[in-house]
């Protein structure tokens, strides 16, 4: 009964948050004039079709040619073509409006602690935007201005997810998700619109990334099919990974964040819970959002250690996530939670984070990403919901407001949250588009 | 997600989870988390694939209670499935591991796409598959049915990827098409130029056009610019009047 439930909350989830209104024009409350329910075809309109081949184009508008929106674009009805012609009546008018979010959508960070400089990722935008560490925007400042950009057709970020920043030099390491399906690779003090110093070739929807220093070994979580692909941390090109951890045993699903522990030598993953073999049919279904751990050195369908799975859990769309080499606490972005959950690397089953961060003093929207800075005791985390990173100190618990904030949008800013939009439907009866991210 | 559907007569929206296999409907004043009104999945579904294969897409007929999935062979990135390429139709109100009314599919169809996009008529009877062309065929056709008629060819410009709809009131298909977007008539066949076009990229500069809504009551249309992220409305008062 509580798995029904449970899965039936992450089916929720899937579309409820994934799916939001973007009110289109007016009416917001008017319900809609709908056609009765039938199970049969049934009159709509009746209307004389146009483009029959002794079509003839409309007479001219009743409407003064300077009082419509013609006006405006300098040009008039466009008149479609016909099969007879074979010519097409092309619309060349701009937009009359775009829904877009210009600001930063923020979907990963990372610190690099020998030079102070945060590094934001920019889903929305394509970039990656550097901060000093101590940067705090006033609370009536717009925003604050980064100390670089590295953005533009040249780089080839594309809907990027994770980021890793190399502790020895710096170099900054960015995967991308959709249309990219590659890690590029840029020096510490790139900027502007640059080509990457390398590339490499990943599967498709890889989403996080995590190296072992140790071994110089690159890790690249996979979303779907679920994998982590590991590579020679210097790889390029199309280099094939190393090994793979991939297979129904492995519980891997729908990956979107992943962490390695080098002190206990473990790997962990987290699952949307997101599951089927794609050349079965019926395989699919939906499970509790999960963390699953396994051998650094884990390869083909390997079984998890142990998983950290069910509601006390509290996850909800867990998405990018760090250990603490030292203490072992083990911290999820936890996206539609908003808020940051605590396990203990150790922790298995069905348990409550040891510590969760949450609550209107925050900050937190959409969480997205996470980061600890050993270094300076502070805890990272990148908002996709508002353009925005806080700050905390590493024992942050409850409702706490954050050491600092970066933000890149006004404090009351709400993102739109598009993650790459490519479908819409429209509901007449209440003037709304929908649109999926 | 590639695409979903809004019913109108029962306020319903019906989308896909690609990488569950399942089909979820919820109410259409959904908001938050809240649960699906009924879930299709299960081997009986005959859903088979991913993102990139089955369930790119979802689309509902509410006016016939039927919801038609497209399936395809994958292989965009990656292997493909190995399974049929076509349509299946549910019921409705199917809920749980239910089987398809029917299904579309077979070597007569000319269904071979990694990604088939469906649209209904519910008007004229018919249903538009995008697969390499435009097949339009009888919205009951099952089994290795050819189209009534295929729109293909050279003067069509190319087909894109993404949603198709129908403008059933009008008889009038609207696909993307080599990243902008073209109408057609319901009734064209052949190697047909489309009615109009609106090229969307050279516009705009945005790529991957690949989503649409249209507005009967602004006489607009609406336009997912993917790469761009952002979403666009022009005004096309021609497709209306």
């Amino acid at each position: 009964m509580h798995k029904k439930k449970t899965s039936v909350r992450r089916a929720n989830i899937a579309v409820g948050v994934v799916l939001f209104t973007v009110v289109a024009c007016l009416s917001l409350f008017e319900r809609p004039r709908v056609r009765q329910p039938a199970g049969y075809p049934q009159l709509v309109s009746v209307q004389d079709f146009p483009t029959s081949p002794d079509w003839c184009p409309p007479p001219a508008s009743a409407i003064r040619a300077d009082t419509n929106l013609f006006s405006a674009f300098g040009n008039g009805s466009v008149y479609a073509g016909s099969p007879q012609s074979g010519e097409t009546g092309v619309i060349t008018r701009p937009p009359i409006r775009t829904i877009r979010d210009k600001d930063p959508i923020y979907s990963a960070v990372a610190v690099d602690t020998r030079y102070d400089e945060v590094i934001l990722m920019d889903n929305n935008n394509w970039g990656l935007r550097v901060f000093n560490r101590l940067d705090n925007t006033p609370p009536d400042a717009p925003f604050t201005e980064p100390k670089r950009i590295i953005a533009g057709p040249k780089t080839d970020i594309q809907f990027n997810n994770g980021v890793y920043i190399d502790p020895q030099n710096g170099d900054i390491y960015s995967v991308e998700t959709d249309t990219g399906d590659k890690v590029v690779v840029f020096p510490r003090d790139a900027k502007g619109n640059i080509k990457p110093a390398r590339i490499l070739a990943t599967p498709h929807r890889g989403f996080a990334l995590a190296v072992d220093e140790e071994k110089q070994e690159l890790f690249v979580g996979v979303q779907y099919p679920p994998e982590v692909a590991v590579y020679r941390k210097g790889a390029s090109g199309n280099e094939k990974p190393l090994r793979s951890l991939q297979g129904e045993s492995t519980r891997l699903s729908d990956v979107h964040g992943i962490a390695i522990d080098p002190k206990n030598k473990l790997l962990y993953t987290t699952n949307w819970g997101h599951v089927s073999d794609y050349r079965i049919v019926g395989t699919g279904r939906i499970e509790d959002p999960s963390i699953s751990v396994y051998p650094l050195n884990a390869e083909g369908d390997t079984s998890p250690l142990r998983t950290i799975q069910g509601p006390k859990t509290q996850m909800d769309w867990p998405a990018q996530m760090t250990i603490d080499p030292e203490t072992g606490d083990l911290y999820v972005a936890n996206d539609i939670g908003h808020s940051v959950l605590v396990f203990k690397g150790t922790d298995q089953g069905n348990v409550a984070p040891r510590r969760v961060i949450k609550g209107n003093r925050t900050g937190l929207m959409n969480p997205s990403g996470v980061f600890v800075d050993s270094k300076n005791k502070e805890l990272w985390v990148s908002n996709f919901g508002n353009s925005s990173a806080d700050v905390f100190p590493l024992n942050a618990d409850g409702n706490v407001a954050p050491l600092r904030t970066i933000r890149s949008a006004p404090s009351n800013k709400v993102s739109l949250k598009f993650g790459k939009v490519e479908a819409l439907a429209y509901d007449e009866g209440r003037d709304q588009v929908w649109v999926p991210n | 997600m590639h695409g979903f559907s809004y019913d109108p007569i029962h306020d319903e929206i019906v989308v896909n989870s690609p990488l569950s296999q399942a089909i979820l409907t919820f109410r259409g004043a959904v908001n938050g988390e809240e649960a699906p009104l009924r879930v299709i999945q299960g081997p009986k579904t005959r859903i088979l694939g991913m993102g990139y294969a089955a369930l790119s897409t979802v689309t509902a007929d509410p006016v016939h209670n039927e919801i038609f999935l497209p399936i395809g062979s994958g292989g965009y990135r990656g292997e493909g499935t190995g399974g049929p390429q076509g349509v299946l139709v549910f019921d409705r109100m199917g809920n749980g591991d239910v089987a398809p009314k029917r299904m579309l599919a077979g070597p007569d169809t000319q269904i071979r796409n990694s990604t088939p996009q469906v649209a209904v008529d519910p008007i004229h009877n018919l249903l538009v598959v995008k697969s390499n062309g435009l097949l339009i065929f009888d919205r009951a056709a099952e089994g290795n049915t050819k189209p009534l008629r295929v729109i293909r060819g050279p003067k069509t410009g190319g087909f894109g990827g993404g949603q198709i709809t129908v403008y059933a009131e009008k008889g009038l298909i609207l696909s993307n098409s080599m990243d902008g977007w073209a109408v057609w008539s319901i009734n064209d066949d052949g190697d047909v130029a489309p009615r109009w076009r609106i090229p969307v990229k050279q516009i705009t500069g945005g790529g991957q056009n690949s989503g649409i809504a249209v507005i009967p009551k602004h006489k607009e249309i609406m336009i997912a610019s993917a790469l761009q992220n952002r979403v666009l409305t022009f005004y096309f008062p021609e497709l209306f009047d």
